[in-house]
């Protein structure tokens, strides 16, 4: 079938699961704080599908904010997951395990600073400096964790999503 | 493909190099950053005046905002009260009861030798300030 439009059907079915995966990642580990899935998972849809994370990750926010209520911290995943695909569109040519656990390290590890830049708004540079310095035990949490999970899981899933990349696209 | 293999390695290399000494930057910033939570800035003096008269003394040091939180801190000091819209009314202070109903008596507060305005929840504390809480007999 020739494509009409920049967006087929496979590719919305392909975007409902991503955003499905992402959110229930998500949820299933809300309860160990600052340890989750989604950092990976972004980086992996990116590296595979391209463009199509730019429809996901609105519709996982909207999906976030509707479920927990849209406070402070939903003005943070507006900027800081698109931050997380573009850095990783940027690098999409790396292959080593060892550069996307550590990126993916490194991206826990400044979410806090990132998450940071709406107090720098709402309540001034000693506020957002303040909320950041208090959360640092959580950011190296997130950072470590993310390496981790990163390390233990970006293989299988690549060569999951790679199979399936095959059969389907 | 070694070649890229390769330069993929080093930046591999440099991330994870780059993980840990920002790891080590964050928690030195921490440490430094972080707002101390030793000891109180602010040295109090307490002392409470029971129905014999008798004097009981205590410092605190404390970066309680008002004085019920100072009192918390006090090592040694205990009360109670009653909790009403205007914060608590402290009845009963080191184990003795004032019972104005019976008696008219009652437990004054003191800032500085000066009779305080507020209750307990809304009376602002700073360096230096002795408070005097004396058990008083309202007469008529």
């Amino acid at each position: 079938m020739k494509k009409t439009s920049g967006i087929s059907v496979k590719d919305i079915a392909l975007i409902g699961m991503m955003t499905a995966t992402i959110e229930a990642a998500k949820d299933a580990l809300s309860i160990l704080p600052n340890v989750e899935l989604v950092t990976l998972l972004i980086i992996l849809y990116t590296l595979f599908f391209g463009r199509r994370i730019l429809f996901v990750i609105p519709i996982f926010v909207i999906l976030q904010g509707m479920l927990h209520g849209f406070g402070l911290w939903w003005f943070m995943y507006l900027y800081v997951w698109p931050i997380l695909a573009f850095l990783t569109y940027l690098f999409r040519r790396q292959t080593s395990l060892i550069f996307w656990s550590a990126f993916s390290g490194l991206f826990g590890l400044f979410f806090g600073a990132f998450c940071s830049l709406v107090y720098l708004v709402t309540s001034g540079p000693a506020a957002a400096l303040a909320w950041w310095v208090a959360g640092i035990p959580f950011d190296v949490l997130h950072g470590v964790s993310n390496a981790i999970l990163c390390l233990a899981l970006f293989k299988p899933l690549h060569f999951t999503l790679r199979k399936l990349k095959n059969a389907w696209f | 493909m070694q070649t890229t293999d390769k330069k993929s390695g080093r930046k591999g290399l440099i991330a994870v190099i780059a993980l840990i000494v920002l790891i080590a930057a964050f928690a030195l910033a921490y440490t430094l950053l972080s707002p101390s939570a030793s000891e109180g800035s602010k040295t109090l003096t307490i002392q409470v005046i029971d129905d014999n008269g008798e004097t009981t003394s205590y410092t605190v040091k404390t970066d309680a905002e008002y004085l019920r939180q100072a009192m918390d801190e006090t090592d040694g000091l205990t009360y109670e009260g009653t909790e009403s819209e205007y914060g608590m009314y402290v009845e009963t202070v080191n184990g003795i009861t004032a019972d104005y109903n019976t008696d008219g008596a009652y437990w004054a507060f003191y800032v500085d030798g000066e009779y305080c305005n507020y209750g307990i929840d809304s009376q602002p504390v700073n360096d230096g300030e002795v408070y005097t809480i004396e058990y008083t007999v309202y007469t008529y």
